[in-house]
């Protein structure tokens, strides 16, 4: 019974370790770079940290009529991001985080390399959470049961990373987009052992900010806006519970993202805006007290016609490791 | 205490970006331009070049200029941004101005071959492609992703700046003479 009873709370904590929206992926050194996620703790924890290293591998790109091309013939354009997250407990029913990542950008042409690298653009999360009891169940006995876990968040992308309006001498320097940006999110999660189900929805809206610099050639000032940005993912998972009591859980995530056309001194400007699918597959290793867990994850972008529009096709791996503070 | 860790993370973070975009400038500086001389920007002499195209034609630009209302320079890496402002500037003013020579600088190809290997699978087939082995023309231009060059019939730059929207490339050709 104490065993089983571990058990719950372990699963309950270890559910909760593991909640972090699937890669929003805008990171293409021609585009703008650096990492978006939303760092969620464990809901009976003081704190934890969070450090993943992505690499994304870029395979040609939508256009804005969403068919795919392929990047020129012998290219090979690839991003490292590392992650340094870590979250605080402010309240019992408060959280924040921050996650900082530092970008190298490895670019490779038929008729030149670029390496480069700097700092990415910086999350700020601060998480409200809807439950003061774990949620989790073994069996759905009574309606209250079907409940989820639900979460409410606030984030702001912060610009620091090199962008195409810093003193840049060109494109491959490029870590970050250059704009702040406020997101509301919400996350439900809902687990029916060994079986989890995660929504998450967010959407951002871009400061509008002026530019008197493009590419590091100062030009004539303008004010520029990106389009609002909305980003769903639904996710699935299986809990498989190990002999020691140590558990691996698979979870296969699809995720959709599209941003509206932005303005150059209140007008659309039409060669923006975008959309993008993918899928992804997580595997994550916790220990018995659920204090580490280790994770990799595969997305992958679909070299077809229709999964996107005016935005890169990539593959990323990502494998991390969360340490939850008691 | 709610609010002092937040301030903290806050403060961490702001002091991890150094980046000029945390305090964004609007204000002008724009240096002055000496006009009359040798040079990419806007009023000056537009440097001369010869580049191969991905039809095996060699171009020199004054040749360009001097049977031409004007020439656009457009340097691509054939990336979705390219693709979004080429497929606008064909669009929009490719047949509307056909009195000007668009040519479109490959700068990241190593030959002739690669780059109208990329011009084709990006759909480009039906313009005029330079390859600029060697970055001789992205560098007297300063040019890089997007950067849009107007040079008019005297041989004068007219426009030297990312595309954008467009708009500015409509403004300037609209006002050749």
């Amino acid at each position: 019974m104490k065993s089983k009873s571990l058990v719950k709370n372990s699963v309950a904590l270890f559910v909760g370790a593991t909640l972090t929206f699937p890669s929003l992926a805008f990171s293409a050194s021609c585009c703008g770079g650096g990492s978006a996620s939303a760092l969620v703790m464990p809901k009976f924890s003081k704190g934890m940290l969070d450090i993943s290293m992505d690499m994304e591998r870029y395979n040609g790109f939508w256009n804005k009529s969403g068919d795919y091309k392929p990047d020129p013939p012998g290219s090979e354009l690839t991003q490292w991001r590392l992650n340094v997250g870590y979250a605080t407990r402010l309240a019992d029913r408060w959280q924040a985080s921050v996650i900082v990542p530092y970008v190298w950008n490895d670019n490779q042409y038929t008729g030149f390399s670029s390496q480069t690298h700097g700092m990415g653009d910086t999350t700020v999360n601060l998480w409200y959470e809807g439950f003061d009891n774990v949620t989790c169940v073994w069996k759905i006995k009574k309606p209250e049961d079907w409940i989820p876990a639900s979460y409410y968040g606030l984030s702001m992308t912060l610009p620091t990373g090199v962008s195409p309006f810093d003193d840049v001498a060109d494109s491959f320097d490029i870590t970050g987009r250059g704009f702040y940006r406020l997101d509301a999110n919400l996350l439900l999660d809902k687990t029916i052992y060994p079986w989890n189900s995660t929504l998450a929805l967010s959407y951002g809206k871009y400061l509008k900010r002026p530019v008197n610099r493009d590419y590091g050639k100062y030009v004539e000032p303008y004010d520029k806006q990106l389009g609002d940005r909305f980003n769903a993912s639904l996710s699935g998972g299986y809990t498989q519970f190990l002999d020691n009591m140590d558990t691996l859980t698979y979870t296969l995530a699809f995720a959709y993202l599209q941003e509206d056309e932005g303005e150059i001194n209140g007008v659309t400007d039409t060669t923006t805006g975008m959309e993008k699918r993918s899928v992804a597959m997580t595997m994550a290793y916790a220990t018995m007290d659920r204090d580490w867990v280790f994770k990799l994850t595969a997305s992958r972008g679909i070299t077809r016609d229709g999964y996107g529009e005016n935005f890169p096709v990539s593959n990323v791996v990502t494998v991390g490791v969360s340490h939850v503070l008691r | 205490m709610f609010f002092v860790k937040l301030a903290v993370l806050l403060t961490v973070v702001v002091l991890a970006g150094c980046q000029s975009n945390l305090t964004p400038s609007g204000d002008d500086e724009r240096p002055e331009v000496q006009t009359g001389i040798v040079g990419n920007q806007v009023g000056q002499i537009a440097p001369d070049f010869t580049l191969e195209s991905t039809l095996n034609i060699f171009h020199t630009l004054t040749s360009e200029t001097g049977t031409n209302d004007a020439v656009v320079l457009y340097f691509t890496m054939w990336c979705p941004v390219c693709d979004e402002h080429m497929g606008h500037m064909r669009r929009s003013y490719v047949s509307q101005y056909p009195g000007v020579t668009f040519l479109l600088i490959d700068y990241v190809n190593a030959s002739v071959t690669d780059a109208r290997s990329a011009q084709l699978s990006s759909g480009y087939g039906d313009m005029l492609a330079l390859v600029d082995v060697g970055w001789t023309v992205k560098d007297l231009y300063d040019g890089t992703m997007g950067t849009t060059v107007v040079v008019d019939r005297n041989g004068i730059v007219q426009m030297n700046q990312d595309y954008r929207d467009g708009s500015k490339l409509g403004q300037v050709l609209g006002a050749l003479p």
